[in-house]
């Protein structure tokens, strides 16, 4: 590549004395790009090449140069994970949990974005948002401690609301049952990212062009069609570019990312049937059994997918509306 | 858009939906938070019996006195204060370095810099080959641990270069004509015209460090090194446990132990929330500005 590039600069430019004075120039930039990049190499580029342990049998005595050295095993490892008992229930939990958040948390921001253009007191406006987008900068650790605290049988709020209402005779324990765990994450999400992705469909909604709502208006249209014939169409793109970045991180947990953390913090003996996940099952596997090689073939699964994923997304919107990432 | 228009009754409903709708937002937001407070200033054992809705039933300073008597999270504030100004400093000051770098005009090779910059965003190593090169760099166990893996993200780096792009190419040509070296310029002059960028990444990282659990869990073992944020989820775990066994056994057999003590491991808990929040509720509202430009650029590059 490298010596590819130079010949190619050298058509360019004429002679390697010109090359060199321009490299001299910008020495500055250069050695500051440079250190960017062996950074990149040592903590990106190394756990990358790491990934052919999932083919080998590694040993972790042997470190870095064991990547290597170690003996090939094939696939071998990805198939004792296809023969693990739990390998269909950390595939379907993987895949269902990356769906319903994709399918509930998405559109919501939007929705909200539209509800708070249409309000025309601007410093309740301005409250409402920046009070929505709290969550996003408080950790899971914290949002599982308040879930905890809403929840729980004893004394949590929603069961003592439900009592008081009538709804339920004695309290629902949804920490410890596997049926509430899908939708206890799906709302958490929820409650988690909204404002902070409202934020950019705000923005989109700020930029339509106001003549085109004059033009609406002159021409007969409410507010309601005006949202969903003017509003709507114009932040086509900007949902499409938010769509792809969502589902290039599906079975991350999508816009917010969260799969691992709720799985890890909420996730627990009852209701592991439904919260293990590949993340979580590969750190299990990985940093608590030392099963290095294994783990890292779960990972591998998961990265593979992912990519997949985001190409397959990116190129998709591209054809779609002419509108893509890279 | 109406002026002057007379409200139909279409204005109306929508209006009520919307305003449904940002209170309802506006509650669900803010309640927790305020829920949590008034639990960590209750006496514990008689939060426990639950019908605390509104403000304490009996007031209380014995959770945070009991939090700040614990020295080990004493220590660990000192910790996480000191990764979050350390961390967040450092990996400013490197991303900025590299993303004005990477934005200059005519720099050589920039493509085949670029694809290193992008495969290193959408390819990783995964968790465990990670875990490896932690352990092999001798990284296990030492503050550095906190601060050397995040001194640089590809995805900063693209928010921060969008910025430097943008600003005027003449102020560079000046500030060499005058004398300047590159560096010079670099923190002279375009550091301090990109305050709007830098404020956002700082919050960005700064948040992190401040949040981050992972690294103090898997990768620290010296309880004097831990964080608050791990220390937290410890607790959090064992709430998890007492959900599953239903009986509150740990705080039973803190009250049968302590009789005296008014606290319970949820008083405990809430009171180590609202101080692990607090810094961030004071500092995220005068950094808004910035970051919602930020977060622009960042999605749309990204």
């Amino acid at each position: 590549m490298p010596a590819n590039h130079q010949s190619e600069v050298l058509a360019n430019s004429g002679s390697a004395k010109r090359v060199w004075r321009r490299l001299r120039q910008q020495k500055f930039y250069q050695i500051s790009v440079l250190i960017g990049i062996a950074y990149l190499l040592v903590f990106a580029y190394v756990p990358m090449v790491g990934l052919i342990i999932a083919f080998k049998n590694f040993k972790l005595s042997s470190g870095i140069p064991g990547f290597f050295t170690s003996e090939w095993v094939g696939f071998k490892w990805f198939l004792e994970f296809y023969r693990d008992i739990s390998f269909w229930q950390i595939i379907r939990n993987t895949v269902v949990i990356s769906l319903l958040k994709i399918l509930f948390t998405f559109p919501i921001p939007i929705l909200f974005a539209i509800a708070l253009n249409e309000v025309r007191k601007e410093g309740l406006k301005r409250f409402a948002q920046t009070a929505s987008y709290l969550p996003h900068f408080i950790s899971w650790v914290v949002v599982s401690g308040m879930l905890f605290s809403f929840l729980n049988s004893q004394n949590g709020v929603v069961n003592q609301l439900l009592m008081a209402v009538g709804w339920i005779d004695k309290p629902i324990s949804f920490l410890a049952s596997a049926s509430y765990f899908w939708p206890m994450l799906v709302l958490s999400d929820i409650w988690k990212e909204m404002g902070w992705w409202t934020i950019i469909f705000l923005a989109a909604i700020a930029g339509v062009d106001p003549t085109l709502h004059e033009a609406a208006v002159v021409d007969g249209a409410g507010r309601m069609q005006r949202i969903l014939y003017v509003t709507l169409p114009s932040i086509k793109t900007t949902i499409i570019v938010v769509l792809i970045l969502a589902l290039g991180n599906l079975f991350g947990g999508g816009l917010g990312g969260s799969n691992f953390e709720q799985a890890y913090l909420l996730g627990n003996p009852v209701n592991n049937s439904v919260s293990e996940i590949i993340q979580t099952y590969t750190l299990k596997m990985g940093l608590a059994q030392g099963r290095y090689s294994y783990a890292t073939a779960i990972g591998l699964i998961q990265s593979v997918i992912s990519l997949t994923l985001i190409l397959v997304s990116n190129y998709s919107a591209k054809k779609a509306s002419g509108v893509g990432l890279f | 858009m109406k002026h002057g228009f007379r409200r139909t009754r279409e204005d109306y409903v929508i209006d009520g939906i919307v305003y449904a709708i940002l209170i309802a937002v506006m509650i669900a937001t803010i309640y927790p938070f305020y829920y949590s407070l008034i639990i960590s200033l209750n006496n514990g054992i008689d939060a426990s019996r639950g019908g605390i809705f509104f403000w304490p039933r009996i007031f209380t300073w014995d959770n945070y006195e009991a939090v700040f008597s614990n020295d080990q999270l004493i220590k660990a504030y000192g910790v996480t204060i000191a990764r979050t100004l350390i961390g967040t400093v450092s990996s400013l000051a490197f991303t900025a370095l590299v993303a004005y770098s990477l934005a200059h005009k005519g720099l050589m090779f920039k493509n085949y810099y670029f694809l290193i910059f992008i495969i290193a965003m959408y390819f990783s190593g995964g968790l465990i080959p990670y875990f490896i090169l932690i352990k092999k760099l001798h990284l296990m166990n030492t503050f550095a641990v906190y601060i050397i893996p995040d001194l640089l993200s590809v995805f900063n780096v693209i928010i921060m270069m969008s910025f430097f792009r943008e600003l005027p190419e003449a102020l560079k040509e000046s500030a060499r004509i005058d004398g300047a070296s590159d560096l010079r310029t670099f923190l002279r002059i375009m550091l301090p015209l990109s305050a709007p960028v830098l404020a956002t990444i700082a919050l960005f990282n700064g948040v992190g460090h401040w949040n981050a659990w992972f690294d103090s869990a898997y990768f620290v073992n010296d309880k004097s090194l831990k964080t608050v944020s791990f220390l937290l989820m410890e607790l959090i775990n064992k709430a998890n446990l007492t959900a599953v066994t239903g009986a509150n056994t740990v705080d039973a057999q803190r009250s049968a132990t302590y009789a005296a003590q008014t606290f319970t491991a949820e008083s405990i808990r809430m009171a180590t929330m609202i101080i692990v929040v607090i810094p961030i509720i004071c500092v995220y509202p005068f950094l808004q500005k910035y970051f919602v430009k930020g977060i622009m650029v960042g999605s749309v590059k990204g």
